[in-house]
């Protein structure tokens, strides 16, 4: 078996240089039938990596530890769901991950757009296959899922934290986004190398790097909430290298898809959106080489991974080849129209194009950092909370703005008299948030209070969007409000699925902002019988309980909870200590008010043998946003991604008479 | 014009980097055996060594640490108070903030944390487990 899917990767890596040399030979000689060979060997390639993951997939099913994989990631007690998901926890079965949806991807994009776009595809397959290359060649020379050992009687099995469903969802969620980057990357490398600079390579990955996209947002949202509900620590998210890692290119991805849009409106900024999918698939590299070669929790661990160097260097060749590429063609890469105005559409997007970079960037250099510091000044220099959160801050909180003014302001030039009738409603409803929320005491964070206010105007732009189309659709003889609104959203989904993401960074502001600028800490050593209070909030620590089940120990303190004069049940928090894993997992409680979206968080620091506990206990307001945000998200996600034939015709249509973009 | 925004949000960026980075920067990252003689507040990051004893909510926990993957046998006494992470205990990896004094290495309050477990990163033979 080893050797099945040892073979299976090679031919791989012999298909997928296939497709690199010929596809490369044969589009720049003009050879259609050695070309129809390259992208047929591109097709290959996912069939033999799909018989390697399945090799792999057997053998975790069977428990075959004489895989080393298998034994490393699994144990015979571990359950089954947890057993495939170790297809994804350990490095060589995460690259071969990484390599089947690249591979897939690929035979998919390609399949799709050969018909129309057969000179474009031409440069896209090589592009492909040199990524597919480098993976498959990683995979069998450097990081292999089958090397093979004598097999001992048990594997060593899988961190406790890790045996969670949201472990099932979270990292293929982030690998579908990383991976689904490489999409526009060919496109935008292989429109490059072709010389066919018109969009249609804009509209042939459009929809992938919304799914990307969407897929890294959902992914990083359950990731934060896994963190939140079971590693214990009280937060959400903590600026850790690795979670940076999904932020990073999400921010360059998003600032793709706005940018996009001036180029298919106004023609401009071609170059800038080509720089920003390079930007956007080197981060998603160096993404997964910082999750997958430890080189950043530990600076001094630099040694410990065989595939950091491998990485580093392909993505400096990645960076290096694409610039080069876009810099020969530069002079075809002219907008035939100028930003006319500082306040107009374009500009608005500009500015929230170079917000979000700044933003990315700055995140970039706080992980490169004690890196940088100890290459040049011999010490790693780490920097921490504050240093992100400054910057989270300094442009986040314009970004949020933005948010309002972009979708509403004029394109070429917006007038001030016409800015005061547009943004009157808004600029009101926001003020007045601010004054009233001022009164109520929310001035104790002024950064939380500008959210808020900002937030405030946002969402009176997105609902007066609404409500101003529905009621042109029904004026259009929409039979009922209803009927106005559906037919609203389905005739321009890309609009409103964009405002409904709007409306839920919103919400995922206001959450943010209300859990971490309004929150609220207590520390106590409680023993039986004896009571803290937080806020107006009351706990009884009322007693202490042990319950042995299959794999651990689990010692919960029960704690009844008032708020003011109401009783509102009790709450459990405590530590369940793993007895193969030898390993203690903290297990909180958390008590939800569904109408405020508050949360009460309770924490077992520390059990004593005397059975007094010592807690820390946390109120999170407006926390319950945030994952309600998620799934707003994912419903605007949706809504922009449905399929939609006449929007595609008509853009097929317009890109076939010679791109002219389509000024208004 | 696109070129003057651009040119001049990439010079404001580039002042508010240089500014944090020197002047509001964060701290030097040492290993245990790299301690000897420093002042001020750094981040070390070690592995734990036995024996860990004391109490982190009354006078502190108390353990030793070394270097990740280094021949350097030197050991550092730890005092630490706070919060502890589920996955710390002997031969586990670890971050913590503070300074030196008088021999001992006084941690910030719940400043520690522990190697993430999603790091899965390959276990060497010479590793403790």
């Amino acid at each position: 078996m080893p050797e099945l899917g040892r073979a299976a990767l090679l031919v791989t890596l012999g298909l997928s240089t296939y497709a690199l040399v010929a596809g490369a030979y044969a589009a720049h000689v003009g050879r259609r039938r050695l070309a129809r060979s390259a992208q047929n060997a591109l097709l290959a390639a996912f069939a033999s990596t799909a018989v390697a993951a399945g090799v792999l997939v057997a053998a975790l099913l069977r428990n075959d530890f004489s895989f080393e994989y298998v034994a490393r990631t699994t144990s015979r007690a571990l359950p089954t769901e947890y057993t495939l998901s170790a297809f994804w926890g350990g490095q060589e079965g995460s690259l071969l991950l990484w390599l089947l949806i690249l591979t897939g991807f690929g035979a998919a994009a390609v399949s799709v757009n050969r018909a129309w776009a057969k000179d474009l595809i031409l440069w896209v397959v090589p592009v492909f296959a040199a990524v597919a290359t480098f993976f498959a060649f990683v995979l069998v020379a450097v990081a292999s899922p089958f090397a093979t050992q004598a097999a001992p009687a048990d594997g060593a099995g899988m961190t406790p934290s890790l045996q969670n469903p949201y472990m099932l969802a979270h990292p293929p969620l982030l690998y579908l986004g990383y991976v689904g980057l490489t999409v526009p990357f060919a496109f935008a490398i292989g429109a490059l190398l072709s010389g066919k600079l018109d969009e249609r390579w804009l509209i042939a990955t459009r929809r992938w790097t919304l799914f990307a996209w969407a897929a890294l947002g959902v992914g990083q949202l359950l990731g934060s909430h896994w963190a939140y509900v079971e590693v214990g620590w009280g937060g959400y998210y903590a600026w850790d290298p690795v979670e940076n890692a999904a932020l990073m290119p999400w921010l360059a991805a998003t600032a793709f898809l706005h940018s996009v849009m001036i180029q298919e409106k106004r023609g401009m900024l071609k170059v800038w959106n080509i720089l920003l999918v390079i930007l956007a698939f080197s981060l998603a590299l160096f993404g997964t080489f910082l999750t997958r070669s430890g080189v950043v929790n530990s600076i001094h661990s630099f040694t410990q991974s065989s595939i950091g160097p491998w990485f580093l260097g392909f993505i400096a060749v990645v960076v290096a080849t694409s610039l080069a590429i876009l810099f020969c063609r530069l002079p075809q890469l002219r907008s035939p129209t100028k930003l006319e105005s500082a306040i107009s559409r374009e500009a608005a997007f500009l500015y929230n194009n170079l917000l979000l970079l700044a933003l990315c960037l700055a995140i970039l250099w706080g992980v490169v950092y004690p890196m940088l510091s100890e290459a040049f000044r011999g010490e790693a220099v780490v920097l921490g909370r504050s240093y992100y959160d400054f910057f989270l801050r300094a442009f986040g909180l314009p970004l949020l703005l933005l948010m309002g003014i972009g979708p509403l302001i004029a394109w070429r030039r917006a007038s001030l008299k016409s800015l005061l009738t547009t943004f009157r409603w808004p600029t009101i409803s926001a003020l007045a948030t601010g004054a009233v929320l001022l009164v109520l005491g929310a001035g104790s964070s002024i950064p939380g209070l500008v959210a808020y206010t900002f937030s405030a105007f946002v969402l009176t732009t997105i609902v007066m969007e609404f409500a101003r189309g529905t009621r042109a659709r029904k004026a259009l003889g929409a039979p009922s409000w209803l009927g106005a609104f559906t037919s609203l959203i389905t005739r321009n989904r890309r609009r409103y699925g964009g405002y409904v993401v709007h409306a839920a960074v919103v919400l995922f502001a206001i959450g943010v902002a209300g859990s971490s600028a309004f929150d609220s800490v207590a520390d106590a050593k409680l023993a039986q019988g004896e009571s803290m209070r937080i806020g107006d909030y009351t706990l009884l620590y009322r007693s202490l309980d042990e319950r042995e089940t299959a794999n651990a120990t689990e010692i919960r303190a029960t704690l009844a909870v008032q708020r003011g004069d109401r009783d509102l049940g009790t709450l459990q928090a405590g530590k369940n200590a793993y007895t193969v894993e030898q390993q203690v997992s903290n297990e909180v409680g958390i008590r939800s008010d569904r109408l405020t979206g508050e949360d009460l968080f309770v924490i077992a620091e520390q059990i004593n043998r005397d059975g007094s506990v010592q807690f820390r206990v946390f109120v999170k307001p407006l926390v319950n946003l945030i994952w309600l945000a998620g799934l707003v998200f994912l419903l605007g996600s949706v809504i922009t991604l449905w399929p939609d034939r006449r929007e595609q015709r008509r853009l097929v249509a317009r890109a076939s008479t010679v791109g002219l973009p389509a000024t208004r | 014009m696109r070129l003057v925004i651009a040119l001049s949000v990439a010079a404001v960026l580039a002042v508010f980097l240089l500014y944090t980075s020197i002047a509001g920067g964060g701290n030097p990252s040492l290993a245990p055996s790299e301690l000897a003689g420093r002042t001020g507040t750094v981040q070390l990051a070690g592995i734990v060594v036995g024996p860990v004893r004391g109490d982190a909510y009354a006078g502190g926990l108390r353990f030793g640490m070394k270097d990740i993957g280094s021949k350097s046998t030197t050991t550092v006494a730890v005092r630490y108070t706070g919060s502890v992470p589920d996955l710390f205990k002997v031969g586990r990896h670890i971050v913590v903030d503070g300074q030196l004094r008088k021999g001992t290495f006084v941690a910030e309050p719940g400043s520690m944390i522990t190697k993430c477990p999603s790091k899965y990163a390959p276990k060497k033979s010479g590793d403790p487990a």
